[in-house]
């Protein structure tokens, strides 16, 4: 398994070097990415050079940093400068950004490697990457189902370990849902850790880019890199419990676990049972498992699609034809440019949530849903801190299910919302939420749990993610893919 | 039935930071299209706001020499509507919480316009039409603004126009904009509507929108107000709506087309975190601001003994005020340096924007000195007003025009001489003043103050006058 | 009530076009997911409120000025453009 902390090793001890990986890892995209279709865009040349630097620098003797050399993927709706940004949306075609997302910024510094673009439903709206006007990225453990949403390729690529990890972005679940589907390791961290600067924004006050990984450790190590301070994002507070990865293997003897009854409702019997397994291996590893209510998450969904809709009518308006990306051939006058281009550009879903999120916001309806939902908005934030009161984490299934058969994504609208039910409450109430797997179901398909922590508290569930990770390694499970180091 | 004007303003004014409300991007004006841009105000997507610090204390100021209530929290929100000026889609501004709650603008017949409050907002960019064709040029797109929206308080187009000047004036005091219409800092948004003379209930208002000069803004309130009073007079009714002023044929048409539907769909901006400002703040920013327009009028009128009308004149820029304030620094008559002011260096000052910029070569020190000649007596009036001519003309200081010699009275003998030598020449003068004709004396006292090139007191002169003639 | 009337002022709003043929199942799609959105007022009318997640304020920037870039950058991604300006050309 080409883990971050494997592939520097092997550099390190120059068991290998950084081109030969890169190398590998760019072979390995050519024979499956067709299958796969994680990625979107390969950037070979770039990530040939920045290995040729890198191994210049262990010639040199000079020490490199955990993430210098390591091969990784970026969610397309991250900025980078000069390499197209599509968000997997034909509104978007031929975008080259000319500045790069503070996260790229960053990782880019410390020398990693990017390998390309990876597949996401369109806008990131959608829960099983088939919104993406690429199609779907499918699901390494069988890719008859899909990879789940929105950050799908990221997952399908670390999965499939083409990447040795991956940034995605989590709106209502789409780094922990895939991430879930996949069998791998994803983290939301709390709203306002990673700087936004440069993620093409969905739902603003919702979006938190992460790392998709596979194991804890990465988890860890690229979380710490990327949660900085930044002063281009006015919600930015960058990392507020120091750096994660030295937290790691704390001992979690006392520790409370708590599970709230309605995160378990109307969730598949499979999942439910793996989730109160790991409980079982929490309690064997003594922490405290405490049961309690969170009436308010019964609102959570619509509150979320309110409030997400809202956002992101606003925030798609921008797309015009007239400063970047797709401009329709034929048309006459302005007005009627700027619809046939957002008609043409965008897809069913997209144009549905801008629809929804247009309505909320109209006159007449702004008090009724988007104030409403506002106020209940504060009052999950609320039910969560009160909960924080009584345990350090709460523990609950990522996805009610696991992946679905591609094709499958309901063409029901509402019915497929409904997925995103554990999922949500995470980015309404801005925690952080580490999703990781914990079992299989009869097929074979992977079954996620979450961790969920007090704000800025990543380290504590990521130590507790790492016992689990240590307690039952076969979870962690290699598909038939990627590259064999 | 007479009809009454109800009409209250919607102003913009370009705030003088100098860079742009979310980026570092200058505001200047000018420069080639779309060089003052960055992907933060062309709204490239991921990008995100910052809010400028100075914005925030610039509309603080403008609150506080309105008389406004500074919000201790206050929040941005998004106004959405698609425009090819608008980068985003929406204009970042202030609704559901701005800046500076209420205040009121006094105007010169005592009646205050209230105002509703003001807010804070970006501007959009430029827009040209060309054959059919658009380009757009983001240059002043992101460019601060205030908006400062009133009540409908205002009765009538002298009003309205006395608003615009008051407001442009104390902007201009607290340094926060040039307030420059005919270039585009300052527009106003006019709504109006009219109503039976006595009535309470307001009438439905039109707006006229993005008036940019205070003569258009008069020529189009007088046309919508009969156009307005025609309509219900002959039994129509005037519809709400948005006009635009055509000021090549004084009319005005209405700007609404079927595809720009508006409804705003305000909501608080996600990207950006709530503006709480201090008491201790406000204070603090309050003691900066110099002293206001009407402040310093009441000042000069009630302490200084200046005409109001005068008063105004000094106070209309704050540069004239300030040199004003300056030469008047320990002189017994400021009234003297008023009237020197207002007479001699405004027939050199002709122009409005003359009259702003206040570019005089005589220093206020140069004229405080040379009416403290004045005060001691040392010159006469007379003196002083030709000299300050030639001051003027060149630049140099009073001692370059006065001599020793010219200065200080003349002592009681010369005088007494004078006087004597005046009636002795002039016996039918004389005569007359003793026959009772009061204005001979007149003569006989030009006379002495010629013989004395202006030196004599003629104050003095005539008591001495009166004296030897009995 | 979702009506083909609101579908088709959202859209305006929006600025989308809605085939005519498309608006009754639009409009149909639109209530359902309103009638999911409504059942929020089903919860218990509450004190709360809510600001920003971290509850964050007076973050702002000095008026210093940075280098803008240059209008070749800025319009790079221009679907079309012409005189430095971007160009929204009217076609017959």
């Amino acid at each position: 398994m080409g883990s971050i902390t494997k592939i520097h090793d092997m550099l390190v001890s120059k068991q290998c070097s950084c081109a030969e990986i890169t190398k590998s890892y760019l072979d390995e995209i050519e024979k499956s990415n067709g299958e796969l279709n994680a990625y979107v865009s390969v950037t070979g040349d770039e990530a040939m050079k920045t290995a040729a630097a890198v191994d210049k620098k262990i010639a040199s003797g000079e020490e490199i940093g955990l993430l210098e050399g390591v091969p990784m993927t970026l969610k397309d709706n991250l900025s980078t400068k000069g390499i197209e940004t599509t968000c997997c949306s034909k509104i978007l075609e031929g975008y080259k950004p000319i500045y790069n997302a503070t996260v790229w910024d960053i990782l880019s510094k410390k020398n990693a490697v990017l390998l390309g673009k990876t597949n996401m439903d369109e806008f990131a709206m959608g829960s099983s990457c088939e919104t993406s006007c690429f199609g779907g990225a499918m699901n390494p453990f069988n890719t008859n189902y899909v990879s789940g949403g929105s950050s799908g390729g990221v997952a399908s690529a670390v999965g499939a370990d083409i990447a040795a990890y991956g940034l995605g972005s989590d709106t209502g679940g789409s780094i922990r849902q895939p991430a879930s589907f996949c069998g791998i390791v994803g983290l939301k961290p709390t709203y306002g850790t990673v700087s936004r600067y440069g993620l093409v924004a969905y739902a603003s006050s919702l979006d938190q880019i992460g790392p998709i990984t596979k194991s804890v450790e990465d988890a860890s190590i690229v979380f710490d890199a990327i949660s900085e301070y930044d002063p281009m994002d006015s919600t930015s507070k960058g990392s507020c419990g120091g750096k994660t990865y030295e937290q790691l293997n704390n001992d979690i003897k006392g520790m409370k676990i708590g599970i709230a009854r309605e995160y378990l409702d109307g969730v598949r019997d499979d999942v439910k049972q793996a989730v109160l397994e790991a409980a079982e291996v929490y309690r064997s590893m003594g922490a405290e498992i405490v049961y309690f209510d969170l009436p308010a998450l019964k609102f959570a969904l619509p509150v979320y699609y309110i409030i997400a809709c809202a956002e992101a009518s606003s925030n798609l308006g921008r797309y015009d034809g007239i400063r970047y990306g797709y401009k329709t051939k034929h048309y006459n006058g302005t007005h009627d440019m700027v619809c046939r281009t957002r008609s043409e550009g965008f897809g069913e879903e997209v144009k549905r949530r801008i629809l929804l999120g247009t309505y909320v916001l109209s006159a007449g309806y702004y008090d009724a849903y988007y104030k409403k939902a506002q106020n209940l908005r504060g009052t999950i934030v609320k039910a969560f801190s009160d909960a924080f009161e009584n345990c350090d984490a709460i523990l609950a299934p990522t996805v009610p299910m696991t992946a679905f058969e591609k094709g499958h994504a309901v063409s029901d609208p509402v019915e497929t919302y409904l997925t995103d039910i554990c999922t949500v409450p995470v980015n309404i109430a801005g925690l952080p939420g580490v999703s990781i797997p914990c079992g299989f179901n009869k097929n074979g398909m992977p079954i996620g749990m979450q961790l969920i922590g007090k704000s800025f508290g990543e380290a504590r569930i990521l130590n507790a993610a790492y016992k689990y990770q240590q307690a039952v390694p076969e979870n962690f499970k290699d598909t038939k893919w990627g590259v064999k180091l | 039935m007479k009809y009454e004007l109800v009409a209250g303003f919607e102003t913009h004014i370009e705030l003088a930071t100098k860079t742009k409300i979310f980026c570092g991007c200058s505001t200047e004006f000018g420069g080639a299209p779309n060089s003052h841009c960055c992907p933060i105000c062309i709204g490239l997507p991921g990008t995100l706001p910052k809010l400028n610090r100075e914005v925030v204390r610039y509309g603080i100021k403008a609150g506080l020499a309105t008389h406004g209530e500074i919000a201790e929290v206050s929040k941005m929100d998004r106004k959405n509507y698609c425009y090819p000026d608008l980068s985003k889609a929406y204009q970042i501004s202030q609704l559901y919480a701005p800046l500076s709650i209420g205040g009121y603008v006094e105007l010169s017949n005592g009646r205050k316009i209230r105002l509703h409050h003001i807010h804070i907002e970006e501007d959009a960019g430029k827009l040209i039409h060309q054959h059919g064709d658009t380009y757009v040029d983001y240059n002043r797109g992101g460019v601060p603004l205030i908006e400062i929206v009133s009540e409908p308080d205002i009765r009538s187009v002298d009003e309205a126009r006395e608003y615009v000047e008051k407001l442009q004036q104390v902007m201009r005091y607290i340094g926060i904009s040039d307030c420059r219409m005919q270039e585009g800092s300052m527009r106003c948004d006019v709504n109006i509507s009219v109503r039976p003379q006595g009535s309470e209930a307001l009438g439905t208002r039109t707006e006229i929108k993005n008036m940019n000069s205070i003569n258009n803004i008069a020529k189009a309130m007088e046309y919508e107000y009969e156009r307005q009073v025609d309509l219900i007079e002959s039994g129509g009714r005037v519809v709400q709506e948005t006009l635009r002023y055509d000021d090549s044929t004084n009319t005005t048409s209405s700007m609404r087309s079927k595809e720009d539907a508006h409804d705003y769909r305000y909501f608080r901006d996600p990207d950006l975190v709530t503006i709480n400002v201090s008491h201790e703040e406000v204070e603090e920013i309050k003691k900066s601001l110099p002293e206001l327009p009407a402040e310093k009028c009441k000042r000069y009128v009630e302490e200084l003994e200046i005409p109001d009308k005068d008063a105004q004149l000094l106070t209309k820029y704050r540069k004239i005020s300030e040199y004003f304030d300056a030469a008047c620094e320990g002189v017994k008559s400021p009234k003297t340096v008023s009237n020197f002011i207002i007479g001699q260096i405004f027939r050199r000052t002709e122009t409005e924007s003359d009259k702003e910029e206040f570019d005089v070569k005589v220093t206020p020190q140069q004229l405080n000195e040379l009416v403290k000649l004045i005060d001691s007596g040392k010159i006469r009036n007379n003196l002083a007003k030709s000299t300050l001519e030639k001051m003027l003309d060149t630049g140099k200081g009073t001692l370059e025009f006065i001599s020793e010699s010219d200065m200080g009275g003349i002592d009681e003998n010369t005088m007494l001489e004078l006087c004597k030598q005046a009636i002795e020449c002039n016996p039918k003068a004389v005569d007359d003043y003793k026959g009772g004709k009061e204005k001979a004396l007149k003569a006989l006292l030009g006379n002495v103050m010629k013989n004395s090139r202006g030196k004599a007191d003629a104050t003095a002169a005539e008591a001495k006058l009166r004296e030897l003639i009995g | 009530m979702v009506t083909r009337e609101d579908v088709e002022n959202i859209a305006l709003l929006s600025k989308l076009f809605v085939p005519e043929e498309e608006l009754d199942s639009l409009t149909q799609s639109m209530q359902e997911i309103i009638d999911f959105a409504d059942t929020i007022n089903n919860a218990p009318a509450s004190g709360d409120s809510f600001d920003n997640i971290n509850n964050l304020s007076n973050v702002f920037r000095e008026d210093e000025a940075v280098q803008s870039y240059s209008s070749e950058e800025i319009l790079k991604n221009a679907p079309e453009q012409a005189e430095s300006h971007f160009l929204v050309r009217n076609r017959e």
